[in-house]
């Protein structure tokens, strides 16, 4: 089912601004949709205001084309997985799975063979007559993923379901997930604010920070072009480096460090605009190049490393103590305290205006 | 051969007693043995003196003793203990259903949903209840003398039942809203995409969940008209209408109708009630507490 959000603002009683605001966004029909923030940017809020648990203020939102601002939960077609996955304590696995559709009146025959449908591919069959405070917490997330997959629901909306699992069993739940959304063949809305969980997931990320969408768009978009200085440093682990300067001639002049970076054509054009004015430049920790070079290099201290195997973080300081991130495979060696040269891939570096915080190439 | 074995080891968790602390410890038991010495020592001079046939009018300490039921044929022959023991019964289950009601309502309502007024009438309940009920005494007069003229066949004792649920419902309100709040709202938002309405969310969800607590409000709503001397002493007047409490009295207020044996007989079968309710919501009580953990 394709949603709509039109112009789609919430304000709470009692609260003086809008905790979310001009929310425009589109999700097709089988996405997987991410919407990503930091806690407190209204993520969850938005997603209740689609599952028609809170209200909406102002704007309309469209399931494939129909008005649902005043429809209740319960008729909107939605199922959805909670946080704290919600079981109700008193009701076996079975009854907690079989509740939705007892409710609509379904035959119990259908109920049981649905029950049974969606207990072997999440394999819980064998704790159905258990009740939820017997069995772990990952299975306790499964039976909420069961409760939701046997409505059969149009929409499918996911309120930090992972959140509560620990790190295995989290990478284990994420493929999971994906392969439960294909097979599943509905459109899904998940709200995280780890943006592991969003790069891996999602066909599509909608970025919200302070009430704004920050950027919407695929993962790799994400990664490869943020749309601003928030979005830079809320995607990729370790976070991109930052640095503050001024475009002189066409070249990036590095205000404190004291290193002087010449752009490649097409981004020259595109800072033409910018000469003298307060620029700043982003390049993430593998766009670094080991070595010496006669332009766009950097020579800084290595101050600690952090060994992954695959590759090592360079935590390293520029003479005057700023910090940055340099990752190299894990086969080089360095060692704390030694001084190295490393030049930056062109190609690689990310600028923004320094007063809208806005992407210019 | 095991404890033998055993005895040996120091198996406790604290430190091994210091002779000043054998000392603390023997005089903090000798303080526990003459607590339960003051409440049991009553009691079982009221189980003594219910059977005890060589006493009268009054109870007497020593003396000699002799096993007989005439006392409770008094209670029986002589006196409505009877119509007591069916006007307290009805009262307190009247009291007790009538509270449950309405607590569930207004517990679910003031933890779940934020209307205009909600912190003031909850102060305001808080503050009312510490005006002792007996001030309302003239009010109860009169608001009964209003709804007789209106429903002739409201009686003293069906107003009895309003003043005592009326109390329970202010202060059990807080209870049960407090044990709410405990619950996540998530499993109401949970319980309203598989399609509950409001109502249907309390006694489909809330409602299991919280039976321990809406146990033990029934369990203290059932008490209290047993307990309650003043208020049916002062609305009653007729001795067919009196409930346990005030019924009972009547055995030790007068000199030549005194009965105290008698007396204690009653008070011994009014506990009966009671405990056999407790008995019945026990399951209760301890299957909330302990649900999960005992299954297998």
């Amino acid at each position: 089912m394709k949603i709509e959000l039109n112009n789609i603002g919430k304000k709470y009683e009692g609260r003086e601004n809008f905790t979310i605001r001009n929310i425009d966004l589109e999700i097709d029909d089988k996405d997987f949709c991410v919407i990503l923030g930091p806690s407190g940017c209204g993520k969850s809020t938005l997603l209740r205001m689609i599952a028609g648990l809170t209200s909406i203020t102002e704007g309309d939102l469209y399931f494939g084309g129909k008005r649902m601002n005043s429809v209740e939960p319960k008729d909107r077609d939605i199922a959805m997985v909670f946080q704290s996955y919600a079981l109700y304590p008193h009701m076996t696995v079975y009854e907690n799975m079989a509740f939705s559709l007892k409710m609509r009146k379904e035959r119990k025959s259908v109920i049981h063979e649905r029950v049974l449908e969606a207990a072997e591919l999440l394999k819980i069959t064998d704790y159905l007559y258990s009740k939820p405070s017997e069995i772990s917490g990952g299975q306790r997330q499964r039976v909420a993923l069961g409760r939701a997959i046997v409505r059969k629901a149009g929409v499918f909306l996911m309120d930090e379901p992972l959140s509560n699992l620990d790190a295995k069993l989290r990478e284990h739940m994420r493929v999971e997930l994906v392969r439960l959304h294909q097979s599943l063949d509905t459109t899904s809305i998940y709200v995280t604010h780890d943006q592991t969980e969003a790069m891996t997931m999602a066909t599509k990320i909608v970025l919200l920070d302070q009430g704004k969408v920050q950027q919407v768009g695929p993962p790799t978009l994400f990664y490869e072009k943020p749309a601003n200085l928030f979005v830079a440093g809320f995607i990729g682990s370790p976070t991109m480096n930052i640095f503050n300067g001024e475009i002189k001639e066409g070249n990036f002049h590095s205000l404190e460090e004291d290193f002087v970076i010449e752009p490649k054509e097409s981004d020259r054009e595109l800072l033409k605009p910018f000469e003298g004015k307060k620029v700043a430049m982003g390049i993430r920790s593998e766009r670094f190049i080991a070595g010496e070079a006669e332009k766009n290099a950097i020579n800084v201290k290595v101050d600690v490393i952090e060994m992954l195997g695959k590759e090592q973080l360079l935590y390293c300081q520029f003479p005057n103590g700023k910090e940055c991130v340099i990752s190299e495979p894990g086969y080089f060696e360095y060692a704390v305290d030694e001084d190295h040269n490393f030049h930056l891939d062109l190609d690689g570096l990310h600028f923004f205006d320094a007063e809208t915080t806005e992407r210019i190439n | 051969m095991r404890k033998k074995k055993e005895k040996g080891l120091y198996l406790s968790d604290r430190p091994p007693l210091t002779p000043l602390k054998a000392v603390l410890l023997t005089i903090s038991y000798i303080l526990l043995f003459i607590y339960v010495f003051v409440i049991l020592w009553p009691l079982a001079q009221i189980v003594f003196s219910s059977f005890n046939g060589s006493q009268d009018q009054y109870i007497r300490i020593g003396g000699t003793y002799e096993f007989s039921l005439k006392h409770f044929k008094y209670l029986f022959e002589e006196t409505y203990f009877l119509n007591w023991v069916v006007n307290t019964i009805v009262i307190a289950v009247a009291t007790a259903l009538l509270t449950l009601l309405f607590v569930s309502f207004t517990g679910y309502a003031y933890s779940r949903y934020r209307f205009k007024g909600r912190k003031a009438s909850l102060m305001a309940i808080m503050l009312i209840q510490t005006i002792p009920s007996f001030v309302g005494i003239v009010a109860y007069y009169t608001m009964h003398s209003i709804i007789a003229a209106v429903i002739p066949g409201f009686s003293r004792q069906m107003f009895l039942v309003l003043i005592y649920a009326g109390g329970g419902i202010a202060s059990n309100t807080f209870i049960l809203k407090g044990y709410i709040d405990s619950i996540s709202t998530e499993l109401d938002d949970a319980a309203r995409i598989d399609g509950c309405g409001n109502l249907q969310v309390y006694r489909l969800i809330i409602m299991p969940i919280v039976r321990p607590m809406l146990a033990i409000i029934a369990l203290w709503s059932f008490i209290g008209p047993f307990l309650d001397y003043m208020l049916p002493s002062i609305l009653l007047s007729d001795p067919k209408q009196y409930t346990l409490a005030t019924g009972l009295y009547t055995l030790i207020t007068d000199v030549r109708n005194m009965h105290q044996p008698v007396f204690a007989a009653g008070g011994l079968l009014t506990a009966l009630p009671i405990i056999i309710l407790f008995i019945a919501l026990q399951n209760q009580l301890v299957s909330g507490l302990a649900s999960g953990a005992v299954k297998g």
